[in-house]
């Protein structure tokens, strides 16, 4: 058991290792969190996040999931959608993170509907088939073993959901990726120096994008899972792309 | 993503910060909460869902529900939405209504009863003094303004009519519409004649 390693973006960490150490990145940003999604994606983010949540179906009345929800982006756009008499659940592992996202929900009159959880992808406390739906939005990556935690989503979700998993992955746009590599190696950790003064953090951003499936990897990690109709749209040539399926 | 996504990203900070200019009217907003308006723009074929609610209103360029209310129509003919009576749009511009009429109705009265008092807004930044003098500063520049249009208009129409009689004026128009139709009641009455004189030629 004690040998059992993972990837901690280029490196090989003890499978207890990477979570204590993805732990410690997302303690050291959270307070910028937003500022520097900003900043690095030059604002498109909110695009891909509107895209997820209009992908995602939702409709009044409606329990969502957001996994890894942190500060509340996915969150507060499905707040609205669900309505009063539905309900959006937002679960993350790292209390940082949570505490950020209970904060600027309430400052931006969200409140209600919305319930905050602190908890591990892997190993949700929720029964079988509790929501309609399940998003996670640039999470994934981040969690230790990704098959468990899709069979997770698939497992809390009623007949007839869907999950949606947001996440960088494979630029397929001609040209890009040596635009893109450059620019997340090299000017990345440098915005993470001068903003958050923490370069390491967003070196390991950078790298465990690296790391993550590609897009056709990851649909068959929902496959597996159980998912049907599984399907994906590569938004910014690629950069990030937004899996979809559904539980039948 | 697909162009609507874009365009209702564009569009919904926009709506969103000019209705929270007239707090009043977007309270309103409230009783519509849970409706989904949807508009479709014909050429383009492009669909946007609004979904209003009390702090705000919700753009989106994908809705998988059914709209309660869909109003259709080419791009001059919405913008006549935007800028027209509603009976006008509505009856007159072609534009297509389906679902809750009732709903699109009430949308449309609300958008257009925005009402954003401009001096409150500034008064907020500014102060109460201030504004109130940058309110009659714009009120006495607005009059002089009409004003000067006014003369404008009068002086370029008696240029026209007068000096280049280059139009004519709306006497003169409504004297030569008077002889167009004197003439043509005229040739009426030649043709009726006509065709009684050719008849009694056929006739012996």
């Amino acid at each position: 058991m004690g040998d059992k390693t993972t990837h901690f973006g280029f490196q090989q960490v003890p499978v207890d290792e990477k979570v204590r150490r993805v732990g410690a990145v997302f303690d050291s940003v959270a307070g910028r969190y937003d500022l520097m999604n900003d900043l690095m994606s030059l604002g498109i983010h909110r695009l891909w996040k509107r895209f997820a949540v209009e992908m995602s179906g939702a409709r009044p009345g409606q329990r969502v999931l957001d996994l890894a929800g942190g500060t509340g982006d996915l969150a507060a756009r499905l707040a609205r959608l669900v309505g009063r008499d539905g309900e959006v659940v937002i679960a993350d592992i790292n209390a940082s993170m949570l505490e950020q996202g209970r904060e600027r929900l309430l400052d931006a009159g969200i409140a209600g509907n919305v319930d905050f959880v602190q908890a591990n992808a892997e190993r949700l406390p929720f029964p079988d088939g509790d929501f309609d739906c399940v998003t996670i939005g640039f999470g994934l990556r981040n969690v230790t073993d990704k098959q468990t935690a899709l069979n997770e989503m698939y497992r809390v979700l009623k007949p007839g959901g869907r999950a949606l998993v947001l996440e960088f992955s494979r630029p397929v746009a001609p040209g890009l990726k040596p635009l893109y590599d450059f620019y997340s190696f090299r000017i990345l950790p440098l915005i993470g120096r001068a903003v958050a003064n923490d370069e390491a953090s967003y070196r390991y951003l950078a790298e465990s994008i690296r790391m993550h499936p590609d897009q056709q990897r990851l649909k068959d990690m929902m496959q597996q899972a159980g998912f049907e109709d599984c399907d994906y749209h590569n938004l910014s040539g690629g950069i990030v792309a937004l899996h979809r399926g559904y539980r039948y | 993503m697909t162009p609507s996504t874009l365009l209702a990203a564009a569009l919904e900070p926009l709506l969103d910060a000019w209705l929270r200019q007239d707090p009043e009217t977007l309270a309103r907003f409230a009783a519509l909460e849970g409706r989904v308006v949807a508009l479709h723009v014909d050429g383009p074929d492009l669909e946007l869902y609004f979904l209003p609610a009390a702090d705000g209103i919700q753009v989106l360029g994908r809705y998988e529900g059914e709209p309660d209310t869909r109003i259709s129509g080419t791009p001059p003919q919405l913008a006549a939405l935007a800028l027209r009576a509603p009976e006008d749009a509505l009856f007159g511009g072609g534009l297509r209504l389906e679902g809750d009429t009732a709903l699109g109705q009430q949308f449309r009265e609300l958008l257009a009863a925005v009402d954003i008092d401009w001096e409150e807004q500034l008064a907020r930044v500014a102060g109460d003094v201030v504004a109130h003098q940058a309110g009659e500063a714009l009120r006495g520049a607005g009059r002089l303004l009409a004003q000067a249009a006014g003369t404008l208009r009068q002086d370029l129409t008696e240029y026209l009519q007068e000096e280049a009689r280059l139009l004519p004026t709306r006497i003169e128009t409504a004297n030569f519409l008077d002889d167009v139709d004197q003439l043509r009641a005229d040739v009426d009455r030649l043709e009726a004649r006509v065709r009684r004189l050719r008849g009694r030629l056929e006739g012996t």
